[in-house]
């Protein structure tokens, strides 16, 4: 292999000192670069959008993420309907407890036990249903409890002058038994109660003793203007945001090497450099297939979040307002963050994008794709761990220069903004850097694409391809 | 003047695949060239289409050179078909057309027209992978020549069609023809270049052998052939003893010789008739094109030369 110029224009003259490799660029085709990119944008994202699988796989990830963001909703409501009342039965044979008769007592352990002290009535049933037994009734509420109808007996009894004890009858087993502890933790506190009691203190001076100590918290970090809801949305946002980056890469970057290695094994590629320069067919085939890979994408996200914010109302309806969960509330830092999401997406498949057509143009079958894209998927795979193991400390040294490295950046970076630790020239400089970085890998891809998708049958060396890449 | 090749050389790697090879092919001519397989035909197709270049020589189209021609005017049918198989028909027909300079109305036109022609506009909407191989062949030839270029490089484009299909084919050359465009292409079908073409052209190991028009070619290269029948003396012997004549073939209904050209036929009827013989049969025919490819290129035809450099580089060149 003793020469590998590429006759460019300006080497006209030097045509006889061409190599055997060299590949002729048609200049009316370049003179039509907008149009032929145009074209070729419009007849990959058409092919793609018509193709079986394409719709298939979309219809299948669709439908998985309507079930993802219904399912929640749907088990809260299933077992809510399933759930069935704890009976309680208090049997007190201890006489008044802290001051309180049967019926204050009755009062204060529903109102522990069900959550009603802030005066909320709920619209769905309490979890417990308290009633108390005659003091002689312990024998026969035992056999209840023994044949269900009651789940719980707690009998309280009290030795002359001494605190009150607990027993606690059940059938249910002591080990997978939670309501044990919500229990015993009324009966802490009622033994509390019962001891200051004792000692002479009024109920007041009792509940002062067991007020809430006042505590609040200052952060003096970065991010102290953002509130908790934000950095939970943050979180979840770069998590799904970094998943869906990843896949998406690796499923579209894979479109694209696939695709270059089709047209080169159907050798339809020996007509279209007739009509197309290289580096039209590259562009043209990346921004077609990102532009579908875009739409899919947006698709996903739009049914995604449509999906998460019916469940608001759809969890009023069917449970009442008490429920808890996942509250995503959409800010506008939140939005930045999709914002951002949506620039590194474009960008980082951009950058790879490349690599993977030059890799699919350096194969010799499209069997070969699989193994051939392993290598820039390493490398953005790389990014894609430190991410989420830089997660807990998204200011460690490691991770910030691993952001700026532009085929880490977009996982990487997606990730310190979402934690909270980057400025806005942070932001800006790691796009300029991927801007740079997209340049340049295009050229170079571009020129190895020239060679390869013609150059049959032979696998390049690793000098080989280091010599294509500086050839212009 | 049309196209000229002139004293062009290609090697990869070490081996030398093209040498000095020139040839010229005129403007609207139907233009067959041959070789056996491994001969260069296809890298040399790649060089005038400028999507390899040689090492040294120059190709021009009317004095121009050849990578400065718009590329549409080239219309290219790779050996190796080159079509995508799930895409439909029209929509990359349009698609290579408009790739090509074409307004999508007149890519439409044209694709009307060539359906219409071929007989198969209900493939119209069917998948590549979906047609037989014959089809396919034509849709292939529609990608080549539905931009309207000046000059179509061809290889091998009867392969694997059947007669009828190959009729078409002969046909559409014809109409391409009429329209004055200038075609080149390889065949092994040799009864087809007689048929089609007016200037061939022989190569072997990437060097010229014959080249000329056909009927020249076959006036230098041949040795007339002649048949003969005598109802009295089937066998005619004394033929053996004739100077510059060889008997090919005794069959039970004639004895076919070949005469040196040099010497006149007649010299046969005057040495029956001087042995007193009935004719009942005389007839001179010319040589086939297959005769002279044979006899010229026979001692490598069977021998598949490709090697491995060659197959890998120029992308299995025959």
């Amino acid at each position: 292999m003793a020469k590998n110029t590429l006759v460019s224009p300006e080497q006209k003259a030097t045509q006889e000192e061409s190599g055997p490799l060299a590949v002729g660029v048609s200049q009316t085709a370049e003179q039509n670069t907008p149009r032929n990119i145009g074209l070729i944008i419009a007849y990959e994202y058409k092919k793609r959008l018509s193709q079986r699988s394409f719709k298939i796989s979309t219809a299948i990830i669709l439908i998985l993420i309507l079930l993802g963001s219904f399912v929640p909703t749907i088990v809260a409501y299933v077992s809510s309907q399933m759930n069935t009342q704890t009976k309680v039965v208090v049997v007190n044979t201890a006489g008044p407890i802290a001051g309180m008769n049967n019926g204050a007592l009755f009062t204060y352990i529903d109102r522990t036990l069900n959550g009603t002290t802030q005066g909320q009535s709920t619209s769905g049933k309490p979890a417990f249903s308290i009633a108390m037994g005659a003091a002689d009734a312990s024998g026969s509420v035992q056999k209840q409890v023994k044949d269900g109808t009651v789940s719980i007996m707690l009998v309280l009894e009290r030795a002359p002058n001494q605190d009150v004890q607990f027993t606690y009858y059940t059938t249910a087993n002591p080990m997978s038994d939670s309501t044990i502890s919500k229990v015993q933790g009324v009966a802490g506190q009622l033994s509390l109660l019962d001891r200051a009691s004792r000692l002479g203190l009024t109920t007041d001076q009792t509940s002062h003793m067991f007020a809430q100590p006042q505590f609040s918290v200052v952060n003096l970090g970065v991010q102290n203007d953002r509130s908790t809801s934000d950095i939970v949305a943050g979180y979840v946002i770069a998590y799904v945001g970094i998943m869906l980056i990843f896949m998406s890469i690796y499923l579209y970057g894979y479109g694209v090497a696939m695709g270059v290695a089709e047209e080169k094994g159907s050798r339809i590629m020996e007509i279209l450099v007739n009509a197309a320069t290289p580096f039209q067919l590259m562009a043209g085939k990346i921004l077609g297939i990102g532009a579908a890979g875009l739409t899919q994408m947006t698709a996903f996200v739009v049914v995604g979040i449509g999906a998460l914010l019916l469940q608001t109302p759809i969890k009023d309806a069917l449970l009442g307002n008490n429920t808890g969960g996942l509250n995503l509330n959409i800010t506008s830092s939140s939005i930045t963050l999709l914002l951002l999401l949506l620039v590194y997406f474009i960008l980082g498949f951009l950058l790879y994008a490349s690599l993977f057509a030059a890799t699919g143009a350096l194969v010799k079958r499209q069997e070969e794709v699989q193994n051939a894209v392993q290598i820039p998927m390493w490398l953005f795979l790389i990014g894609y761990l430190a991410s989420i193991f830089g997660m807990s400390n998204p200011d460690a040294m490691w991770v910030t220069v691993m952001s700026f490295i532009p085929f880490w950046t977009p996982t990487t970076m997606l990730m310190r903004v979402a934690m909270g630790s980057v400025t806005w020239w942070g932001v800006a400089l790691s796009i300029v850097l991927m801007i740079v970085a997209i340049v340049i890998c295009t050229v170079t891809a571009a020129r190895i694409y020239r060679y390869g998708v013609l150059m049959y049958g032979q696998k390049p060396g690793m000098r080989q391809l280091m010599k294509l890449a500086r050839t212009k | 003047m049309g196209m000229l090749v002139e004293h062009i050389n290609k090697s990869f790697d070490q081996l030398q695949v093209i040498t000095d090879l020139s040839m010229e092919v005129k403007e609207g001519s139907i233009f067959g060239f041959l070789g056996p397989n491994g001969a260069g035909k296809t890298t040399t197709m790649r060089m005038i289409l400028d999507i390899i270049r040689p090492d040294s020589g120059s190709i021009t189209w009317n004095g121009k050179k050849i990578r400065d021609i718009p590329r549409h005017h080239f219309g290219y049918l790779p050996e190796e078909r080159g079509l995508y198989p799930k895409v439909e028909v029209q929509e990359q027909l349009v698609f290579l057309a408009r790739l090509n300079g074409l307004s999508k109305a007149a890519a439409l036109a044209h694709l009307d027209e060539w359906l219409e022609r071929f007989e198969i506009p209900q493939y119209r909407t069917m998948k590549v992978e979906e047609l037989s191989k014959g089809n396919q062949q034509k849709i292939q030839f529609l990608a080549t020549i539905l931009h309207d270029p000046l000059i179509l490089i061809m290889d091998e484009p009867f392969s694997g069609l059947d007669p009828v299909n190959a009729n078409l084919l002969k046909d559409a050359f014809l109409e391409m023809h009429r329209r004055g465009k200038t075609m080149i292409f390889s065949t092994h079908q040799l009864e087809q270049v007689e048929e089609l073409c007016e200037d061939v052209v022989i190569i072997d190991q990437g060097q010229t052998i014959i080249q000329g028009s056909v009927r020249e070619v076959k006036r230098q290269h041949g040795r007339n052939v002649a048949r003969l029948k005598l109802d009295n003396d089937p066998q005619a012997l004394w033929l053996d003893d004739l100077e510059g004549v060889q008997v090919t073939k005794r069959r039970q209904d004639y004895i076919e010789m070949q005469i040196q050209s040099h010497m006149s036929p007649n010299l046969v009827v005057e040495e029956a008739l001087r042995h007193g013989a009935i004719i009942s049969r005389f007839e001179l025919t010319e040589p086939s094109l297959t005769d002279i490819f044979i006899e010229h290129v026979g001692k490598t035809t069977f021998q598949d030369t490709t090697s491995p450099a060659l197959a890998t580089l120029a992308g299995g060149t025959r």
